[in-house]
């Protein structure tokens, strides 16, 4: 934009500068809290900035929480799922852009109609399925659900029909087997798209709650979030806010430095499908 | 974050992608039936029978530990509409969707229309607004019970130092939902704020170059080119807050569990203890149903709103 | 090595048909160039040469191979196209090697292959670019050279040089028909520009409407074309057609007198002639001015070795003509004009065309 700054500007930039404050200031004040002896913060909270801080919060953690193995859950869930997701919806992808076989129409609108189906709408059927199959609190219960991701599907078919056609010809007259095509062709060049779905099904499955919380229901097959929610029920009676803060500082730490290095590609990740 | 992400999953707003064309590489072959056929399975094993399941368990008398009791036609339905608390629930879910939605809007445009420049500040400023929305929901509760905790928490530190009295959303029957209203847009405003961004970046630089060229002002062009350019992305975002919020739950869960007095308790956390809590298979079932109804006519009214105003 | 031949082929997507019962021969060894308005299913027609469009019907044979039925990296062509399709992850290297490899050739001779093509095409030190660190003359290049060491019995092109801008583009007609010396195996061309045509071909195949309509050399497609089409469509500028009014047999030949009274008594055989309205079709350069009908003059186009002339006759039809050198003719200006019978063509109400001379 060009010409002089007015008054408006100046507000302007006050009020974005007092909002990004209240963005920070709750962040801030956990982590101060998370260096706090819990028997001061018993009493008051008020003393953030001034002695004694310690570090037991966080030492605690690795003695007495079960942060650990919910971390692990959570890696476990979220690294299968996302790895999963991508072998799965490539080929669909793939498949559905630049391939013809009997059905796919079909295979096609049904694609668009379970895209339109929210979680909630499946997730009490979805449940009993999986009871009746005994396999709740396992991680086949926590990652199967979200292999079936039709918008996956939907970005990756997106992604494969942007390709120029032509390349993959080209492939077919060097005598590339179809799947030869695929792989050392279309894949390589699709890994844009691998990267934003990657993400996506990453940050989706590392912070996802409900399935978790109605699948996994024993603790050590919690995940983190179903963990920290555990912790949460007895809030009240807590006397550990120090090590409650530092528990949730330690469990937000991982996708926030993945924010603060993958920026770009997270936010193309959670706004780019939709944007389309 | 995973509610931000569910948005782009459910979200029958999002534009539908055009349907596959017949034509590809290659000839057609039973065997490219392969690429798709994992896909296919789990969509069908783990989508399309859940949602057939779901439908007739909703008109069952199905309970996870009497067992099945066979058909009892509309009878979940009936008392569903009867059920106290599930009006409540719908009229909570209504007043959240119509609290949240008008705000993402308004405060995701002002942030895009104010840090849509080149500058390193701007830069700083929107990873702080989109940084929140990568948290997990019981991280973010986690934080905000502590804002919100009497004596000890921070809106009641600040509002001590201002010399206010301290005001106790979560225990207040009429404030219940507001404490959840303001959660909901710390945590997930990184999304529309980002579609706005993007959506301003869409807009050709020519068409300012030109509004400069007829004396257009710093206001004229705003209301006159920006907000009109921006007209299918308000929609857009309005209609993908609004699935996103009707799915409220994790935050009501967590910071007010529904409470006090049931002021807060959102349709989704109704199926939750309906369906495992109580293990009301077909009442819960139903439930959904009339959830997913709900978003449906939602997201219909509003696209068809904007598609009237579009020829108006 | 060996010559391409088409028998009866067809091609219809659902019920459109784009190629109809065509059949055509190319020799080996051939420049043939398909030429012909966009969608007149002359890219279709190279396509299913190359394998990636199936026929509806016929038989396409290359040397002494029936190739239609097999893969296309079966079929002994190798394809350059329109946007060059190189692949963007790969090095210039593997681009060239990939289809070698693919058929498990030893690295030693894909490398001793890559380094020949390369020396052929002055391309050896962008070897290990990528196809985003070249120039889109470079990228052309490195297309052809893919195409080169797999040693196709037939080459085809898909509009390769409708990409680059004139100047390239007049360069790279001129080291293609070189390439054509070097490397004389069956070359398969597509194009809508007759430029590219004229020069590169040894024979000319123009298409319209999924049918041939004619095949030649250049020069016979240009002095004797066989239909009305391909007389409008081959050419700069376009030739002018005049309806003719009447048909006067003088002797053995005809003379066409057009709309205006304009006489033309031409070299074609009267008898041949059917029944029904003529069209008279006469180049540019074959209009002599003055004598002859009058006519306004409009446009006056200075292309410098010649000037171009668009006029109107008296009936209102229009005739453009050019004369040697600069002209001081200005829009306004009166002319009278004559179209040389000796040269003139005329054209049956479906199109069929009828010359002096030996005529079919």
């Amino acid at each position: 934009m060009h010409g002089r700054r007015t008054l408006g500007d100046h507000l302007v930039l006050a009020a974005v500068v007092l909002l990004a404050a209240i963005w920070v200031a709750p962040i801030a004040w956990i982590v101060g809290l998370s260096f706090k002896p819990n028997d001061e913060l018993m009493r008051s909270t008020g003393h953030l900035l001034s002695p004694p801080f310690t570090l037991k919060n966080y030492a605690d953690i690795l003695g007495a929480s079960s942060v650990f193995a919910w971390m692990l859950n959570s890696a476990v869930v979220a690294v299968g799922q996302t790895v999963l997701t991508l072998a799965v919806a490539s080929a669909a992808g793939y498949g559905f852009a630049r391939t013809s076989f009997p059905g796919k129409p079909v295979l096609f609108a049904l694609t668009l109609a379970a895209f339109a189906v929210p979680e909630q709408a499946i997730i009490v059927p979805l449940h009993t399925l999986f009871a009746e199959a005994d396999l709740h609190n396992t991680y086949a219960a926590l990652i199967l659900p979200r292999l079936a991701f039709p918008f996956g599907v939907l970005l990756m078919t997106q992604y494969f029909k942007a390709i120029p056609a032509e390349i993959e010809e080209a492939a077919l007259l060097d005598n590339a087997s179809r799947f030869k095509v695929f792989w050392r062709i279309a894949l390589p060049l699709s890994l844009p798209a691998q990267a934003t779905l990657g993400i996506y099904t990453f940050l989706h499955a590392w912070n996802d709650y409900f399935w978790p919380l109605v699948s996994a229901t024993k603790p050590e097959m919690y995940t983190l979030t179903v963990g920290l929610a555990s912790m949460q029920t007895n809030f009240a009676q807590t006397e550990g806010i120090g090590f409650l803060m530092a528990q949730a500082v330690f469990a937000g730490l991982p996708v926030l430095v993945l924010y603060l290095f993958f920026q770009r590609h997270i936010v193309t990740a959670v706004a780019g499908g939709a944007a389309k | 974050m995973s509610g931000a992400a569910d948005v782009l999953a459910p979200g029958a707003a999002a534009r539908p992608v055009a349907a596959a064309s017949a034509a590809g590489v290659g000839r057609p072959s039973l065997l490219n039936l392969l690429f798709v056929l994992p896909y296919v399975m789990l969509m069908l094993g783990l989508v399309a029978v859940p949602v057939g399941f779901g439908l007739w368990l909703s008109f069952q008398d199905y309970d996870m530990l009497g067992g099945w009791n066979g058909s009892v036609g509309l009878a979940n339905y009936v008392n569903l509409l009867s059920d106290r608390i599930f009006q409540g629930a719908v009229r909570n879910t209504l007043l959240f969707v119509a609290m949240t939605v008008p705000a993402f809007v308004g405060l995701g445009l002002f942030l895009a229309l104010a840090l849509n420049d080149g500058l390193r500040r701007s830069a700083v400023l929107r990873s702080v607004f989109f940084g929140s929305s990568v948290l997990s929901v019981t991280v973010v509760t986690l934080i905000w019970r502590l804002v919100y905790m009497p004596e000890r928490g921070l809106l009641g530190t600040v509002l001590g130092a201002f010399g206010l009295p301290e005001v106790n959303l979560v225990a207040d029957e009429r404030l219940a939902l507001l404490s959840v209203v303001i959660v909901t847009l710390w945590w997930i405003i990184g999304l529309p704020m980002t579609l706005f961004l993007a959506a301003l970046q869409q807009i050709p630089r020519e068409i300012y170059e030109a509004a400069a060229l007829d004396n257009a002002g710093r206001a004229r062009t705003l209301w006159s080119i920006t907000l009109p350019s921006l007209k299918r992305t308000i929609l857009l975002v309005a209609v993908i807050e609004a699935i996103l919020q009707f799915q409220i739950f994790g935050q009501v869960l967590l910071i007010t569990g529904g409470g006090p007095n049931n002021a807060s308790r959102p349709v989704v956390q109704f199926i939750y203890e309906a369906g495992f809590r109580d293990w009301q298979l077909g009442f819960a079932a139903a439930a959904s149903q009339v959830l997913f109804l709900l978003m449906l006519l939602a997201a219909l009214g509003q696209l068809w709103l904007g598609r009237r105003q579009d020829r108006g | 090595m060996g010559g391409l031949v088409l028998r009866n082929v067809s091609k219809r997507f659902g019920p459109v048909g784009v190629i109809d019962d065509l059949s055509l021969e190319v020799g080996e060894g051939e420049f043939a160039v398909f030429l012909g308005p966009s969608g007149c299913g002359k890219s279709t027609l190279l396509r299913m040469v190359a394998g990636l469009e199936t026929l509806s019907a016929g038989e396409i044979h290359l040397g002494r191979r029936r190739i239609d039925a097999l893969a296309p990296g079966e079929r002994g062509v190798a394809m350059v196209f329109q946007h060059y399709a190189l692949y963007p992850h790969m090095t210039v290297r593997q681009n060239m090697g990939f289809g070698l490899r693919n058929v498990g050739m030893p690295a030693t001779e894909v490398e001793a292959k890559i380094a020949q093509a390369a020396a052929l095409l002055e391309i050896g030190d962008l070897l290990d670019r990528r196809p985003a660190q070249l120039s889109g003359g470079q990228r052309q290049r490195v297309a052809i050279g893919r195409a080169i060491v797999k040693q196709p019995e037939a080459f085809l092109f898909d509009e390769p040089l409708s990409n680059l801008d004139a100047a390239l583009r007049a360069r790279t007609r001129v080291e293609l028909a070189r390439l054509h010396q070097q490397v004389p195996s069956t070359m398969v061309f597509v194009t809508h520009d007759q430029m590219e045509a004229m020069t590169l071909a040894t024979r000319i195949v123009v298409m319209n409407a999924g049918r041939i309509e004619q095949v030649g050399t250049p020069i016979e497609v240009y002095r004797r074309p066989a239909t009305r089409f391909v007389a409008g469509f081959i050419g700069t500028p376009a030739m002018n057609f005049l309806p003719v009014a009447a048909v006067e047999a003088e002797g053995a030949r005809a003379t066409a007198v057009l709309a205006d009274g304009m006489r033309v008594p031409t070299a074609i055989p009267a008898t041949r002639l059917p029944a029904g309205p003529l069209t008279l079709g006469v180049r540019a350069e074959h209009v002599v001015a003055g004598q002859g009908s009058p006519a306004v003059v409009e446009v006056v186009e200075h292309l410098g070795e010649r000037t171009l002339i668009h006029a109107r006759l008296q009936d209102g039809s229009a005739l453009v003509y050019a004369e040697p050198g600069d002209s001081a003719l200005r829009a306004g200006d009166a002319a009278t004009l004559q179209a040389d019978g000796s040269a003139v063509h005329l054209f049956d109400g479906a199109g069929r065309a009828y010359h002096a001379g030996l005529n079919p």
